[in-house]
């Protein structure tokens, strides 16, 4: 199909490949993400955009500016790039709109208090790729992500979309497809790791008509942004991917589930269904051949559980969202009972990739069992947060204090929770563990859709299985008793512990009742919610008894089993805590030692963060 | 195909449930959530047995589980029987006071579980069994509402549900005796609803709810139940004596 910016396209390629620094083929990527969103990026790009043409710059190629979803570090927010140059500005205000167009726009210099420092150096870099956070990190899903404009088609194909989409229905026959989806040893992103080729495949075997593919859209774990950053990034990949998919196992319907919270997820893809539309990659008689699909949004209405597939297929039919047996999979009788390919944003991006490079390719990246990339959202107490893709096979510790950093304000890395709030807590002496499906599960945790929370010795084990429980205790459907009254009674064990009415053999009974979740709750949800439990015992087991024992939180988290004090040792009396404590229980003079007086303390542990000497401890 | 349950070699159909096969070949399997007139709901997870299929073990809810292979089934191996155990103890927990609780505890030897709050405590165990009854009668008055730890069985608001017509199938078809239905001095009193009974004209007592006459009317046009002149409507006995009667007149 002849492409109306082929022309353009052409001469951004000879521009790029002189490699020279050209004011009139410069383009300026806003970050327009969510995290960024929220710190006013648009209004940046605005700014940009009237002060380049009250400057009346030379500008041949459009857009000059772009708005793009997610760059990553959301750490360092708003972040602008300028290429081809490859400048990356970040923490950008208004106030700097100014410098950036007069100075590097107008006479290419740079302005070195938007850049990053490098922690190993100490020193300013440049463009992104010298980036410690960017560095080991591979792009694949988010290959478009922050690159492109979400809204414009046009970018997209400029980016070769489209492409492996034109491949497949001119070159390929269904079953080669899914050949080469299969050799990628692709395995499902949404958590539990199914190889994509062989769902396709068995999908594909069925003869009954019509079929579905379906995207899950409904990323609920708290933390997680992975598949709304492509989806508002990179839309098309997600439409490319579906459109091979069912062009793969013979459907002519699909639809994409998305939890309704992600509103800008929604329209982003609403709008580039439109536009995939116009230009015929969706619709009767795809570029030209015999096959035709078309494609829905559903929108979630926020429940996690929905995120399950069978619940999520229930859900799009218009019934509660409730999980069913899986005995009979849904590639036999999923949607309307129909033969059925679910899979999750992440998975479907990477399609069209699998299908330009080839199979071969894609499995030269991650391990022999779990072979590509993983898109992660690193959040918590690490440096820099946001929005990471890496080979699979990582190491944590690369993961953690490469790309994340370290952990904030020099405190100590205590665990790392991945897998959303049914994965597990990975202690610090498995910190060497690769990421990948297998070696996670092995630990007690999942892999999951990617969230990954770090924590410090500030954090109480014990208080965070208190949460997740907690979490789950709403979000489960319901329908099962052990899912249901399981995490109950979990929830009321854990708060027992925490409150400091824990006993002696609520250890035993939590693991318990945890080995029958796991064993016979009926849905994913279930099976998995006992890892945080199962997981925090397995490796802080001595922060339990702690707590049950002695009555004691040792991270000073549990209000009622925690009383700070201050070690006049390490004291100063600088006043910091004293400053900090919102009900004046620290008193004490400049250079004299501070006291704490526990009738007023209502160990907020304000006064543990302020102090520089780290002299207020619990007792 | 055979397959071989508890040591008994069985013969069961492809796609046949498994709970279906134990119970011809008369092998026990606890079940609170299932019954034979609907569609399983594999919710109370009491059937759950330990299949082995070419050397694997995996657990699975017999009520549901649809025999394709010839596999080796356990339905009271030590891990099955120790997970069992635990559900019957949440669901304990759940419902302190009720019978059908009761008698499991008895029949698994479990003490009455003292760990756990009381408050909340309910003798649904939230099965499904009642509101699945009620969407295959047509009516669907009732349905789940909620989810997790505050779901619960209601009618639509819990207002007197418009769709009601007071069968009491409901009532009748919950394992644990949850649902109070309240007949008496002529009338019916289910889900914050009152129903008028229609009394049997010949022996007085109680028939059926004017609204289910009326329904199963509808329902069975051309099949009418027998309503006499006055709007009312026999029991079942009396309908059996009148018909006797009318043969005898007739033939004798």
């Amino acid at each position: 199909m002849s492409n109306p910016n082929q022309a353009d396209i052409r001469m951004r390629e000879a521009h790029l490949s002189e490699g020279t620094l050209r004011r009139d083929c410069r383009t300026v990527l806003v970050c327009c993400g969510p995290g960024c969103l929220a710190n006013d990026s648009p209004a940046i790009a605005k700014a940009l955009r009237s002060k380049i043409d009250e400057a009346g710059l030379d500008v041949k190629v459009h857009p000059l500016i772009k708005e793009t979803g997610c760059q990553g570090l959301c750490e360092k927010g708003p972040m602008i790039r300028i290429v081809p140059d490859d400048i990356a500005y970040y923490k950008v205000s208004l106030n700097d709109v100014e410098a950036i167009v007069e100075k590097t726009l107008r006479s290419g210099e740079v302005i070195p208090k938007l850049l990053h420092i490098s922690a190993k150096t100490g020193k300013p870099v440049l463009t992104l790729r010298e980036n410690e956070f960017y560095t080991p990190q591979v792009k694949i899903a988010l290959r478009h992500v922050g690159e492109i404009d979400p809204h414009q088609i046009d970018d997209y194909i400029d980016h070769g979309g489209y492409g492996a989409l034109e491949k497949t229905v001119k070159e390929m026959t269904p079953d080669v497809v899914i050949e080469e989806v299969h050799r990628s040893g692709l395995r499902g992103r949404g958590g539990a790791g199914f190889p994509t080729g062989r769902k396709w495949k068995q999908c594909a075997s069925y003869e009954n008509s019509p079929k579905y593919v379906v995207c899950n859209g409904d990323e609920g774990d708290p933390g997680a942004f992975m598949d709304r950053s492509i989806m508002e990034g990179d839309p098309h990949s997600v439409i490319e991917g579906m459109i091979i998919g069912a062009y793969a196992v013979g459907a002519n319907e699909g639809f994409i589930y998305i939890r309704d919270e992600y509103a800008l997820a929604v329209e982003t893809i609403r709008k580039a269904i439109e536009q995939a539309r116009e230009r015929g990659y969706l619709g009767r008689n795809i570029l030209g051949s015999s096959f035709s699909f078309d494609l829905s949004i559903v929108r979630g209405g926020g429940a996690f559980v929905c995120g399950e597939s069978t619940a999520l297929m229930a859900s799009i039919e218009g019934k509660v969202g409730e999980p069913r047996a899986k005995y009979i999979r849904s590639v036999e009788k999923g949607l309307w009972g129909q033969p059925t390919v679910l899979n999750n944003v992440e998975t479907w991006a990477n399609i069209p990739v699998i299908l330009t490079q080839g199979g071969d390719q894609f499995r030269q990246i991650g391990t022999e069992k779990s072979t590509g990339t993983k898109v992660f959202s690193l959040v918590g107490k690490v440096k820099n947060t946001g929005l990471v893709e890496v080979p699979m096979g990582i190491r944590l510790r690369e993961l953690i204090f490469d790309i994340g950093g370290g952990i904030l304000g020099g405190r100590k890395f205590k665990a790392v929770q991945t897998g959303g709030p049914s994965g597990g807590c990975i202690p610090e002496e498995l910190l060497d563990l690769p990421v990948d499906f297998d070696s996670l599960t092995e630990a007690g945790s999942m892999m999951g859709s990617g969230g990954m929370i770090v924590m410090d010795d500030r954090t109480c084990m014990v208080d965070v299985a208190r949460y997740y429980v907690q979490f789950l205790a709403d979000e489960s459907c319901g329908k099962c008793v052990p899912c249901r009254e399981g995490i109950r009674r979990m929830a009321e064990i854990l708060e027992d512990i925490c409150e400091g009415r824990g006993q002696e053999s609520d250890l035993d009974l939590l693991l318990n009742i945890g080995e029958t979740m796991a064993e016979a709750a009926l849905c994913g949800l279930g099976k998995s919610a006992p890892n945080p439990v199962s997981t925090t015992i397995r490796y802080f087991r001595e922060e339990y008894l702690a707590h049950i024992q002695e009555r004691r939180c040792p991270a000073g988290v549990c209000r009622e089993l925690t009383t700070f004090e201050i070690d006049g040792a390490l004291c100063n009396g600088c006043g910091l805590c004293r400053r900090d404590c919102p009900t004046d229980a620290i008193t004490g003079s400049t250079k004299q030692r501070h006291v704490i007086d526990q009738e007023k303390c209502i160990r907020c542990g304000n006064c543990v963060d302020s102090c520089k000497r780290n002299a207020v401890k619990v007792r | 195909m055979k397959i071989v349950i508890d040591g008994k070699v069985c013969e069961a159909e492809r796609g046949e449930y498994l709970l279906t096969v134990a119970r011809r070949e008369g092998i026990h399997i606890p079940t609170l959530c299932h019954n034979d007139a609907l569609p399983g709901l594999a919710s109370c997870r009491l059937c759950i047995v330990e299949v082995v299929e070419k050397g694997w073990h995996k657990v699975v809810t017999s009520c549901v589980y649809p025999v394709s292979a010839e596999i080796e089934v356990f339905t009271a191996s030590e891990k099955i029987l120790r997970m069992r155990k635990t559900l019957i103890m949440l669901l304990a927990a759940r419902a302190p006071e009720n019978e059908t609780i009761g008698k499991l505890m008895q029949e698994y030897g479990l003490e009455k579980p003292d760990r756990f709050k009381k408050e909340n405590s309910s003798d649904c165990i939230l099965c499904g069994l009642c509101a699945s009854a009620c969407e295959k009668i047509g009516a669907g008055a009732i349905s789940t509402v909620h989810r997790g730890v505050t779901k619960k069985i209601a009618t639509p608001f819990d207002d007197p549900a418009a769709d009601c017509i007071g069968c009491a199938a409901c009532a009748s078809i919950c394992p644990t005796g949850a649902i109070k239905v309240q007949d008496k001095s002529g009338t019916r009193q289910i889900w914050n609803k009152t129903f008028e009974l229609l009394i049997c004209p010949d022996c007085g007592k109680p028939v059926v709810t004017r609204e289910q006459a009326e329904y199963l009317r509808k329902q069975m046009q051309g099949n009418p139940i027998e309503y006499s002149g006055d709007g009312t409507v026999r029991c079942e006995r009396c309908k059996k004596a009148s018909a006797a009667d009318r043969f005898r007149t007739a033939f004798s």
